[in-house]
Parts: C-alpha cells; structure tokens; sequence
C-alpha cells in the first residue's frame, strides 16, 4: 500500500479539497470540548483527547429515521433515509477496532442495510495516539494505540522535536493508506503530499512504543481469563448499589449497539431506531413483568459479561476497546480500573 | 452534523449538554466535559432530552375552544380571541379578575416577560407559578433567618463535606448530579445521615438513615439541636457574631429531649443522639433538603428549624458547609429570581416597596394590592372571584393538589388560555391553547439550583406552526395596550439586569459555557459561589425558634393509612416529556402504589394487583407494588400519571406561612379493587 507524508499545513487544503465531494466529519473544538462534528473550515482538534462521544454515532446514530410511513387509499407507502458519503478524519485506533467490532455484528449476515450502507459510504482516516488519555486502556486490549487494520489512511505524527538539533524542524503526519479508496486520495491529491521516507517510519515506531509504555505503565494489564475470574469474584449487587443508573456508559460506548425500534405517529408517521440501554430494567423486562435480570447488579454484570465473555466466545472479539469513556461518563464515578486491580490482586 | 451545547430542560441541577443536529433535526445529546457541574455526566433524564422534541403529538397549532371542540385556527384568530377575552374580563370584573401563572420550564426571559404582562398589562399582581408548591417555603424560610432563599453554596461543595445531612430529598433518583457529589464525598470518608420514610436509595447507602413519621420533621430537627447544644457543639463564636435570637431557639428546643422526639417521630432516642453528635462535631457540615420538607403546613418551620441547626453549629458561609435547597424544575429558580411571584418583582424586590421603580422603567402604573398565590388563585377561581387566566407550560389538572377541585375551579373560568409544548389535562380545558416552543427552538437563559445562570440556545427554527413564548406574550400585551417589542431574548435579559441588583452583571455576552452564579451586581463581577461569606443580606442572620405541630391530617379508622407523594429517576413531573421518551417510558410504563408487604398481607394484595386507593377527596385505581421500601402504614404513589393522578387523592391544606400544599400526607385507605 501506498504512503507519504503531509506536512501539517497542507491538511486543511486536503480536507478542503475532499469536503467538496462528501461531508467530511473531523474532531472541532466547541466551548472548549473536541467533537466530532461536519468540518466547515475550522482548525481541527488532533492534538486534544478523543471526544466524549465516539464517531461510531455516524454508523449507529443516537436516533435515526429508518423509513417514514404514510397511509395511502389502499395500504401504506414507505420512504427510506438516503446516505451520504463522508469522511471522518481523526478517528482515533480504539474507535477503529470498535467498528471492526460493529461490523461483525452488523455485517455478518443479514447485514443490517443501513449500517452497510453507511459503511461503503465512508471513507476512515485514523490518526494514530501519541498522547494517550488518562482513562486509556488500549494498550491494555491490543486495540491502540497504534492502528494496525481496518482503516483507510493512518496518520501518524511525526514532526521534529523542537529540540532536537540534527534535522530541520518539520511538522508531518506520515499517511499510510490501507485501502484503494484510501490509496486513491494520495494519488489524487499527491501535490499535498511529499515522500515518505525509512526515517519517518522509524520516528513512528518509535512514537508509537513509547506510547504503548506510557499506556501499559500507568494500569496493570490482566489477561481474558483474569479478567473473568475477577468478574466471577465481583460483588454485582454493592456496585448495583451504587450505580445511579444514568446509563451513560452504554451510550458512550463505541461498541454498545444495542437499539430499540419505535413508530411514532399514527396514521402517518416514522419508524425510529433509538440507541439502547441494557442497564435500564426495561430493557430485559418481559411483557409479564417478569425479568431475568431484575437488579441493577445483575444489569451491570451483564454488560461487562457481555463485552469479556460473551463477544469474544460468539465472535471471537473483545467487546471493550479500553477507550475509558465510560469512566469519563459514569456518574456514579465508579472507578472501574480500580475495582478491577482489586479483584486481580 | 452539528452540535450546539446548551442546558438540561429536567432538573434544578442545570447540566450543560451538546444537542445534535441534522438536517432541521434534533438527533442526539451528548455530555459536556468542560461544564462546571456536570463535567461530562448527565443523568438519563439528561442523555434521553431531545426525544421528546420531534415527538408527533406536539402542539402544532392554535387552538380555539368552539363549543365542546378545540378546533385549529390562525395565530392572528388565537391572539385577537385571547386579548379580546382578557380585556373584556378587565373591563367587566377589574384586573384583580386576572391571573397569570408562569412556568418554571420556562426561560427567565419568558417569566420576567409574563409578570411584567401580568403587571403592566393586565394590572394584577395575581402572578405566581409552580415554585408555590415546591420551594416557597424556602424563601420564606431562609429569607426570614438568612435573607436569601437561595442555594448557599455551590453544589460542588458538597464533595468536601464532612458531613452532609439530607433532608426529604430522594436525591439519587430527583437530583443525580447532586447525588453524584454526595457519593464523592461518602467514598472520601464523609459521613451521610439521610432522614426519609422511604428506603431510597440513597438511605439505602447513607451511614446513618432515619426515617421520621410523616410530618414530624419539625420536632426531631429541634431534638437534634437540643442534642447538640447539650453536647456543647455549638458554635459559640459564630453564634455571637453573626446571629442574633439564638437563646429564644435554646429555650425552644430544650422541651425536644431525644425522649419526647421519639414519640413524636418515631425515631430512637439514641438515634436522634448519634444523629446529632454527628452533624454537630463536624468540621464542615452540609443540609440538603427537598419537597419532603417543604410540601407540609409545616414547609415553612421545617426549613427554619434546618437553618437553625445550620447557624448553630456555624456551618454557612464557609466552603464545604451550607444549606442546599434543591429544586425540581431547571427553572424554578430563575422564575423566581425574575419576578413571577405575587409579592415579588425581580431579584425579590418587594411590590410593597419598589413600586416606583417599576412604575418608571415600565412606563406604566402598577397594582399595589398583594397579589394571589396559586392556591389562592385556584381557590378564587372556583368562588368565581377570579375570571380568565393564562397559564403558560404548567399543568394543574395534574401537579396540584385535589384534582376534583383543580377540574371545578379552571371549569368555572370565563376564559382559560394555555401556552405549551404538548396537549396536557390543562390544555384540554382551555380556550385558547398556543403551541410554544421547546428548549431546543429558543434562546434565553435557565437559572439552576445553585444559582447559575446559563444560556439555551436555538438549536432548530421552532417545530410546526409553534412560536416562541416571547412573541406571544408581546403579541398579546400589545394588543391590550401595552406595547412590548424585544429584538432577541438578550434585550430582555438587559432589560432584568438593569432592574435587578443580584442580576446586575448579568448579560449574554458574558454567560459561556459555564454561566454565572448570582448575585453578580457588575459587569466586571466574576459571580458569587458562596453566600453569607462575610455577612448576611440582612446584616445578621435570625434564629427563629419553632415548635411541632402536628400534621394537618391524621390516620383514624376511616383512613388509616398515609398517602406521600413524589416523583421517579425516570420520569418528570406531569410526564409530559418524559413519557414520550420511550425509553423513559419503557422503563416506568405504569402508575404503581408502593406498599409495604406486611400492609399488602394484612390487606391481602399480592404484587401487580389492581387496588383502589380513597382519601377524603377522591379515590383512584392502581396497581400494588410490594416494595419494603416503604415502611408499614405509608403507602408512595408518584404523580406522573394521568391514568392515576396521584393529586385526586392529595388535599388543598396549605402551610399558613408560604402557601405550599402539603402534598406529602395524606390520610388514606386501600383495598383491593375486587373486593
């Protein structure tokens, strides 16, 4: 596969030139938070944390229009949402390795139509993490913070330290495509771009191995079956105490994916898909009142099961990413690393 | 896709969220990490605020009663109908025939703009809203004693507490933000004492849980306080410079011996005791209460006798300590901070003494005469004193009190107008109703629980034929002679800080992500985190000693079982929103009575059966609920549903000093629906 090198000037020009042909979705700081929004020529947040928010919403949105129905003489007439091409620039590895997630999920078969579609229709440049979070785990799962697969371009940071004196100060981010769509924007826009040289694929292994240090440095990192010993040992029920059910975990996670279906509006109307919640009682609430999981506990642990056990023995993946955004949403503040080391230990 | 951040419609909290657009449409929230409070949490309530905006049953149109019909009509027929009606009611009955009631889901902008309408156009102070049944104790309590009704600190504060004390308040389900701090200070090693009948959760996982008889809150506050001054807890020096009237309290509650309290309350003597050393031996001591305390004829003494343990022990003023009264509405607050209050203009300015002021930056003369409360305004409407109302995004026939009477008084009306955002049991009895627009259609600003005042933004053009309540009311007011024209919400916004002290600095320019804490008298005023730091409004602050009561409405044979009301984590208020949520809905999809197992043995119920619940006002069918966490002898029913409005079984007694029903106690009976 091809690769080059962009200096960091040239980014926005790329970007310029590509939003003319699809919508291009890139991290934008707004009141002082990076998300990831449509790019309207504002500068880009690489160099901030990864949103609250993983771009996995432009795949399975929040809520979505599956089709409008409208009741005509004889019977009803259907209407399907369109998808539109997009780029999303700056997603970061973990989020990548969410949606390889999602699309054995989605894809394996019957795929789920909206989903595929929005998949061939998006183009994905991942921007590999220099500067891991402070709740980063990916390390930790083999989900970052390099990128190895599944992307269309990686980008990597390779600019000159400031300080060091041997070479001319230079500000780049070396491409790799990992695909003909991503290859084919190289070649397209090759008068952005410059060589790429043994040199700078050095400077990123470089980058890359001391990230993964920080990463694994900063949390112990327990293999699968440690992991689910200490589920096995874990007190669901006193962190079932705890938990103020907000269910922000859920929504936040890049590999949560499950959805409820509504029709709103009768005779005419939509039919929606909402994101869901299986640490809402509802959820698993039977018609009869009955539920398998009637307590918060039991809730809780389904969803750590469900991402430790029951993914990786259905489809041979982990179900977490290590991104931590659960821990950055949880108002309850459970501190999930911790309670996990003490269970290792 | 765009993501514009702006503030919670839900709780008093006040969390900043991003609202997610596309193509005209709301499609998402997401939490905002930079925010000051919510630091990148949200409750469920919070995650699931833009499902109900879209939702097909909005209000679309106008509507003008023709008969027995509501039938659509033009914005032009609505307004003309409605000015033309309002005026003639003046004209034929005087402007004391009006009344208006505000809402607390409303912006501040649209609050000062409906009492300065019910004011300066109708010319009654007959204005008043929802916080008359959540939190006018509060300002009559604590503005008797500390000179503000506020919020004393902020809420982050409550994570460096020693020791925080909540008070009728089911934190984790009503307040989660608030409980969030709570639980960061418990898992710092802070002590939590929580007195509730109920076992919510936060009992649940409170170090200390009393749980009083209903009604009795006023006896064991003072035994608590007799406790502590008995132990020598008290905070002398504070005591003497800062307060005044302690000895009349020291007198007051020394007949509270923990022996007396206990048969009052119920509680042990020895937990009174440890209840007590404990608050009092703290470095930093923190109140929290909510409607378990104030919704009671007692609401006013309730929250005295809490500010009396606060300023005995010093614990105000300072960080970590205060007193936090938690509102319900995102809103309430800042409704009352602009006015719509009968006694009140903006920033509590009394009517009795800044009339002139108001007069002269209005340009218009103004009623002198107190105004009504909302009880009061209910209660004249069914005596036919009262003949047209304009009622904006409330909903009586469901939040108050007595729902027989709430139907009789508002069917008595001459003249019923509703603004709102969805068809409620109100909008069904009105005349007129206006389809409003959703926090996500308007500008404007939300004043939240610890006194923040942040901004709403626009996030989409208003849905449908709906418009914004800024431009009914002008529209409206205009038409009955008093001209009102605002270019945007700012101009309103200007318009209350140059009339209100505490607002003073206050402008849109100014309010980023995290808005400002009131009083904030200049425009280079950075806001105020803590009240009472140096001193109080009112120079010194005030003991006010009070004594038990007793309930308004006891058991007897007849009724032998306590009715309290409340709310539940998943839904708010009327339902209104909540319930078009569905995933809100889902996960509360019914009305369920709570009820002990030992009562539902004795009465023979089993869980999910239907029984019939009967006060002295109205009965009502409902499903059993078998939870322990009710005690014996009280039963729970949330007021979230039509299909069984918890307020047919509530009654109208009032506490005499604040106008708040007491919608906490109810004498009842319960049997099964087949028998």
């Amino acid at each position: 596969m091809k690769s080059a090198l962009i200096p960091k000037e040239n980014v926005i020009t790329l970007l310029d030139g590509l939003s003319q042909k699809m919508e291009v979705i890139a991290p934008v700081m707004h009141e002082g938070e990076p998300l990831f929004t449509t790019w309207r020529g504002q500068e880009i947040a690489l160099d901030a944390e990864n949103p609250i928010l993983s771009p996995i919403e432009f795949f399975l949105p929040q809520r979505e229009v599956l089709f409008r129905y409208s009741r005509k003489e004889v019977g009803y007439s259907f209407e399907e949402g369109s998808v539109n091409p997009r780029l999303i620039f700056g997603m970061r590895p973990c989020d990548m390795r969410a949606i390889q997630v999602l699309d054995k999920i989605f894809e394996s078969g019957p795929s789920d139509h909206l989903y595929s579609e929005r998949r061939k229709s998006t183009i994905i440049a991942v921007l590999n993490c220099a500067s891991p979070g402070e709740d980063c785990y990916c390390a930790q799962l083999k989900s970052g913070p390099a990128c190895i697969e599944g992307y269309d371009l990686l980008l990597t940071d390779v600019s000159d330290d400031a300080k060091s004196p041997s070479k001319a100060i230079q500000s780049a981010y070396l491409v790799e495509a990992g695909s003909s769509a991503g290859e084919s924007i190289l070649e397209e826009y090759s008068d952005l771009f410059k060589e790429a040289l043994p040199s700078h694929f050095e400077e990123k292994n470089k980058r890359m191995e001391l990230a993964k240090k920080v990463v694994l440095g900063s949390r112990p990192a327990p293999s699968l079956s440690q992991v689910r010993e200490a589920f096995a040992k874990m007190r669901w029920e006193d962190l079932g105490r705890l938990c103020l059910r907000c269910g922000g975990c859920t929504f936040v996670c890049p590999t949560c994916h499950c959805f409820n279906i509504v029709d709103q509006g009768i005779p005419d109307g939509e039919r929606l898909r909402c994101g869901d919640s299986c640490l809402l009682s509802g959820f698993s609430r039977m018609t009869s009142g009955a539920n398998p999981r009637p307590s918060q506990g039991d809730r809780l642990r389904h969803w750590y099961l469900h991402k430790f056990e029951y993914l990786p023995e259905r489809l041979d993946v982990v179900g977490c990413v290590g991104c931590g955004r659960c821990q950055r949403v949880c108002l309850a503040e459970i501190d999930r690393w911790k309670l996990l080391e003490e269970m290792v230990q | 896709l765009e993501k514009i951040h702006t503030t919670c419609v839900y709780c008093g909290c006040g969390c900043g969220l991003f609202l997610h657009v596309e193509n005209g449409r709301v499609t998402g929230v997401s939490s905002s990490p930079a925010h000051p409070l919510s630091r990148g949490r949200l409750c469920i309530k919070g995650w699931q605020s833009s499902e109900f905006i879209h939702h097909p049953d909005r209000l679309k149109t106008p509507l003008i009663r023709q008969s027995e019909q509501q039938v659509a009509a033009t914005w032009e027929a609505a307004l003309n109908f409605t000015s033309k009606r309002l005026g003639e009611i003046q004209d034929q009955y005087g402007p004391k025939s009006l009344a208006v009631l505000t809402s607390a889901k409303g912006t501040n902008e649209e609050n000062y703009l409906l009492m300065k309408f019910a004011r300066a156009a109708l010319g009654t102070n007959n204005v008043d809203h929802v916080a008359r049944l959540c939190h006018a104790p509060s300002i009559a309590g604590l503005g008797a004693s500390v000179g503000s009704g506020a919020m004393t600190n902020p809420i982050s504060n409550l994570a460096s507490s020693d020791v925080i004390l909540v008070v009728g308040s089911n934190t984790t389900e009503q307040h989660p933000l608030v409980a969030s701090y709570i639980l960061k200070a418990k898992s710092k090693g802070s002590l939590l004492i929580v007195a509730d009948p109920r076992n919510t959760q936060i009992a649940d996982l409170a170090d200390i849980h009393l749980n009083p008889n209903l009604g009795a809150d006023v006896a064991w506050l003072n035994g608590m306080l007799n406790v502590i001054i008995q132990e020598k807890l008290i905070d002398l020096e504070f005591i003497s410079k800062r307060t005044r009237g302690f000895d009349d309290v020291k007198k007051t509650v020394s007949e509270y011996t923990p022996e007396i309290v206990e048969k009052i309350s119920g509680l042990p003597a020895e937990m009174i005791q440890k209840a007590a050393i404990a608050f009092g031996s703290a470095k930093r001591g923190s109140i929290v209460y909510a409607m378990g305390i104030t919704q009671s004829t007692a609401g006013t003494d309730n929250v005295l006798a809490l500010t009396n343990l606060a300023l005995a022990t010093g614990n105000i003023g300072r960080e970590g300590t205060g007193i936090y009264p938690l509102r319900g509405h995102q809103n309430v607050q800042g409704a009352c901070d602009v006015g719509a209050l009968p006694a009140f203009y903006t920033g509590y300015q009394k009517v009795s003494e800044y009339r002139e002021k108001f007069e002269e930056a209005w340009g218009a003369g103004l009623p002198g005469d107190p105004g009504m409360t909302a009880m009061e305004i209910m209660d004249a409407a069914a005596d036919g004193q009262i003949r047209g109302i304009y009622i904006s995004g409330e909903n009586p026939m469901m939040s108050y009190p007595d729902r027989n009477r709430i139907r009789s008084a508002l069917e008595s009306l001459d003249f019923l107008a509703v603004a709102d955002i969805f068809p409620s049991e109100t909008t069904e009895l009105a005349d007129v109703v206006f389809p409003v627009a959703s926090f996500a259609e308007k500008d404007g600003t939300f004043t939240s629980t610890e006194r923040r005042v942040q901004r709403i933004c626009k996030v989409i053009a208003p849905l449908f034929d709906c418009r914004s309540e800024v431009e009914v009311i002008c529209d409206l007011s205009t038409r009955l002679g008093f001209e009102m024209s605002y270019g945007s919400p700012k101009e309103i916004m200007d318009e209350i800080a140059s009339l209100t002290p505490s607002y003073g600095g206050i402008s849109y320019d100014r309010l980023g992500l995290g808005g400002i804490q009131w009083p904030c008298p200049e425009k280079d005023h950075p806001g105020t985190e803590i009240l009472h730091v140096d001193t109080f409004p009112i120079g010194t602050a005030v003991f006010h000693p009070v004594e038990y009561k007793g309930p308004h409405e006891v058991c007897d044979q007849e009724y032998p079982m306590l009715l309290t009301t409340g709310r539940s984590l998943f839904h708010f208020h009327t339902g209104t929103m909540t319930r078009k949520t569905p995933l809100l809905d889902r996960e509360v999809p019914s009305p369920e009575i709570e009820i002990n197992s030992e009562d539902a043995k004795r009465l023979e119920i089993r869980n999910g059966w239907p029984v019939v619940v009967e006060s002295r006002r109205g009965s009502l069918r409902i499903r059993a609920k078998i939870s322990d966490a009710v005690p014996p002898g009280i039963v729970f029913i949330p007021f979230h549903f039509k299909e069984a409005p918890a307020n047919v079984l509530t009654g109208q007694a009032v506490d005499p000093k604040s106008g708040i029903p007491a919608l906490k106690l109810s004498a009842v009976r319960i049997r099964r629906a087949d028998a």
